[in-house]
């Protein structure tokens, strides 16, 4: 059996990627964890894999090829599938024929429905409407696709390219008024760009602000940090905010959760996996650290370190972008006193940090005022899923939490 | 020269495959023209194959039967055959059917012409009549020509003692000794009907196995049988001459690991598989790419390589089964007429009608041992089946192959009486990717030889109530 090997999903942003090597020839053997592909996007340089066992029969990529998901890559003749009838020769050749050749659907865009959990009616009904029954989830007894998963995937691709169609704006010379240059957006830039207007539309955006006393929190970070440089640590604030925030959304699993529409209920994640928005040449990425709450400080600084410089030069596995369950976006090192971040999608939250300053703080039982080093920070949430009072207690448990040098403990 | 003749689709050959593909385009607004070099419809399915060989089949199934009645305290006398009767029977049967298809082609204004066809070039035809040749232009063309019997060297061919399944479904008299050469479906059908007629039947088979490529333990309650009603069953054998004698009878030459024997014999049946009639179709005047073997190459559109010409059925490759070609030919159409239809199907059904009948659908044990296929199984004896044992019918089996990952059922198969009727039950199930639990959990009617089916799926899943099986209790 020959299988159709394509593009899978790539990761949260990365709808398509350069191929920038590819790893085996036609006649090639391969098992399921050889890299058949390297692919570079702005975002990072990844490695495809054959996920089978068999041998290349052709190849559809060069080395330049622009690649979308489920674009087809090679076809592999399987050694040990499970398929159960001879394929036919799909080969069709493009001879000048006469009149009344009608126009079929491009089978390999479509993908084989050999292992689709599909009656033959659906397999029919996807012929018909081109519609790859790989990329559908099944929502019949069992996973079964069923026409209503047809018509559902319909209704999606309807309403996200209804809503992705911007009104046209005019092209404007802006030359008539003085000297331009011209910079082509990279990549990285057209796909957030993208996913920010979907999320600005789709959410309905809230952003409580507040103020942490970090004082002493500051004590123990320098602490911290001078233990860290002997072992080659650099001991940030993000560690302490990260593990911060795993205590809190413990605490108020609504913020660690994401809507699901199509069955009407929240999904509450019992895993604590951050993303961490980064700041690169090319624009901004938000790498994942997963199981925040079962690190130490070190141990995060440590990860934060080696996620950030991999961003910076693009090495990042697109793994690595996924999965995340609540994100954070500091910028505290450059500056602003206050701003509303953009929540990550399917996040229902986002906490925005910035930059620290020591203020006057009246200390009522000693009479007087003190110098108190106060961090302000922001929550942007999804009003659908929390509402006013459970943000404002968030924020202020989260100061609560930043005053407990007992919690950095570990 | 008679006058020119130009169709939107063309298609030759008026098989099962042929006509259906023929009708389906015409329902979908094409204006069709449908040759057969017969001057009846229905091709060899009808005509010569499927459906005399089933009505001789029926005939000698009831007699057999009626000698089962014995046992349970109802005697005939011995049987007497009026052959005259018996084939007017079968011929009447054909020639009802043959005039409802034409009825089927009238009311769809599909034009009939009866001919041989060949190829001009990509676009015409020309058809050779009774009155002479016909120029035939058109822009699509769907060739459902099928196949033939093959023969093999060193047997007279065109001599009355030499049957094929052609010839021996006309069934002129019953020979004293039939040979049968070649153990396959057709071989084994026709011998078990002569045999029942009263015929002294050997059998012999070139590889180890009667009904080579079907599961053993399915075979099996067959060759039993087989070897009741057959004179002699010779398997790893091979004919390799058949000289005619004064009297038309044949002294056969028969070659094993044991020696080389000679025997005599009244007449013989050449069943040693078909071969497919590209080669009448003068295919070269066409850019057609025709495979080694004589097959039409195609893609899932039923296209050739030439995308206005179509080929579907016994031309295109095995198997070479009327069910096959429909299915293929009404993709054909479809496709011809500009539907996105495809032959997309997991499994095809075979068949064979022999008492016991076998039918096998989807992935078998062979199958699976070549291919390193890794599969579970769940099988239930007849003997266990209350239906079975009222009918005599204890030696059937019904088995399901399931994916040991999910569980869905991969193939079926199936021995005994009516088997050929019950495998359509494991079709539909692997179609819809049902698994062991969705059989066992759907209701069948008892007492019927088709809940042997859902019990095949207790057997596995563990359920079963009919049996006691230690190992698998609790599940």
């Amino acid at each position: 059996m020959v299988k159709d090997i394509i593009l899978p999903d790539l990761g949260e942003g990365i709808e398509g990627a350069e191929v920038s090597e590819v790893s085996v020839e036609t006649g090639d053997t391969v098992n399921p964890e050889d890299t058949i592909l390297v692919l570079e996007s702005d975002k990072a340089s990844m490695e495809i894999p054959a996920e089978v066992n068999g041998t290349v029969k052709e190849i559809s990529v060069e080395p330049g090829d622009e690649l979308k998901t489920g674009q087809l890559i090679m076809k592999i003749e399987i050694v040990d599938g499970s398929n159960k009838k001879e394929e036919p020769d799909k080969r069709i050749t493009e001879e000048n024929s006469p009149a009344d050749t009608p126009q079929l659907p491009i089978l390999e865009k479509m993908g084989s429905t050999d292992h689709v959990f599909a009656s033959p009616g659906v397999r029919r009904l996807a012929r018909e409407l081109e519609i790859n029954l790989q990329i559908i989830r099944g929502t019949g007894l069992k996973g079964r696709i069923t026409k209503n998963d047809l018509h559902g995937y319909i209704k999606l691709q309807m309403a996200m390219s209804a809503g992705s169609i911007l009104p046209p704006q005019p092209v404007i010379d802006f030359s008539q008024w003085g000297d331009v240059e011209l910079q082509k957006l990279t990549k990285i830039k057209r796909i957030t760009g993208e996913r920010l207007q979907q999320a600005w539309q789709l959410i309905p955006h809230v952003t409580q602000f507040d103020e942490a006393d970090i004082t002493d929190l500051d004590v123990l970070r320098k602490k911290m940090k001078t233990a860290g440089t002997k072992k080659g640590i650099k001991v940030t604030f993000l560690p302490f905010l990260m593990k911060a925030l795993s205590i809190l959304l413990k605490e108020m699993p609504e913020f660690n959760s994401s809507l699901d529409h199509a069955n009407q209920n929240l999904v509450i994640k019992n895993y604590y996996h951050l993303g961490i928005a980064v700041d690169t040449s090319s624009g901004l990425t938000v790498p994942v650290v997963r199981d925040v709450d079962k690190k130490s400080i070190y141990e995060l600084s440590e990860e934060l370190m080696d996620l950030s410089i991999r961003a910076r030069n693009k090495k990042l596995n697109p793994d690595e972008l996924k999965g995340g369950t609540f994100t954070i976006s500091s910028l505290g090192g450059i500056g602003g006193t206050g701003f509303s971040p953009i929540v990550n999608p399917p996040e229902v939250g986002i906490m925005g940090v910035s930059r620290s300053v020591w203020k006057n703080a009246y200390d009522k039982e000693a009479g007087e005022f003190v110098a108190r080093y106060k961090m302000p920070f922001s929550l942007s949430y999804d009003h659908r899923v929390i509402d006013g009072a459970a943000a404002a207690t968030f924020t202020a448990r989260f100061s609560e939490i930043l005053l407990d040098m007992s919690n950095f403990k570990n | 020269m008679d006058e020119a003749k130009h169709a939107e689709i063309v298609v030759i050959g008026a098989g099962p495959g042929g006509y259906a593909a023929a009708f389906r385009a015409a329902d979908l607004g094409k204006q069709v023209l449908l040759i057969d070099r017969d001057p009846e419809l229905g091709g060899v399915c009808l005509n010569r194959g499927c459906i005399p060989s089933k009505a001789l089949l029926h005939i000698s199934k009831v007699m057999d039967e009626t000698s089962h009645l014995e046992k349970m305290g109802v005697t005939y006398g011995d049987p007497e055959i009026d052959l005259n009767v018996v084939q007017t029977h079968k011929n009447k049967i054909v020639s009802q059917l043959n005039s409802g298809i034409a009825q089927l082609a009238k009311a769809r204004k599909v034009e009939t012409l009866q001919g041989l066809a060949s190829f001009v070039s990509n676009t015409e035809l020309k058809v050779k009549t009774g009155t002479g040749d016909i120029p035939i232009t058109f822009n699509q063309c769907i060739i459902a020509a099928g196949s033939t019997s093959a023969m093999i060297p060193g047997i007279p061919s065109e001599h009355p003692s030499v049957l094929t399944s052609r010839t021996a479904l006309d069934l002129e008299d019953v020979p004293e000794r039939l040979l049968v050469i070649g153990g396959g479906v057709i071989g084994l059908e026709i011998g078990q009907v002569y045999a029942t007629f009263g015929s002294s039947v050997s059998v012999v088979e070139f590889l180890p196995n009667l009904l080579p490529g079907t599961d053993p333990d399915l075979v099996k309650p067959l060759q039993r049988k087989l070897k009741k009603q057959f004179e002699l069953i010779l398997v790893s054998s091979k004919v390799t001459k058949a000289e005619l004698r004064g009297d038309e009878t044949l002294t056969v030459t028969i070659k094993n690991d044991n020696g080389t024997t000679k025997e005599i014999f009244n007449k013989i049946l050449v069943s040693v598989g078909r071969k497919p009639n590209t080669g009448l179709l003068n295919i070269e005047a066409t850019d057609v790419k025709v495979k080694k073997d004589g097959f039409i190459d195609v893609d899932v559109y039923q296209r050739t390589s030439i995308k206005n010409i179509f080929a579907i059925g016994d031309i295109v490759g095995q198997p070479m089964l009327a069910h096959k070609a429909t299915h293929e030919g009404k993709v054909a159409a479809e496709v011809a007429s500009g539907h996105p239809a495809a032959f997309d199907v997991r499994a095809i059904p075979s068949v064979v009608y022999t008492d016991p009948e076998i039918a096998w659908a989807g992935l078998t044990e062979i199958n699976a041992e070549e291919n390193n296929i890794s599969y579970e199984k769940g099988e239930f004896s007849w003997s266990a089946s209350g239906k079975a044992t009222v009918m005599g019918a204890n030696q059937g089996k019904t088995k399901i192959l399931f994916d040991p990952e999910t569980k869905q059922v991969l193939g079926v198969g199936i021995v005994g009486y009516g088997a050929g009727d019950m495998i359509s039950e494991g079709m539909l199930a692997i179609e819809m990717g049902a698994d062991a639990e969705d059989i066992s959990l759907t209701v069948h009617p008892h007492p019927t030889l088709g809940e042997t089916f859902s019990a095949a799926a207790d057997m596995f899943t563990g359920t079963i109530t009919d049996l006691y099986i230690p190992s698998k209790k609790g599940k």
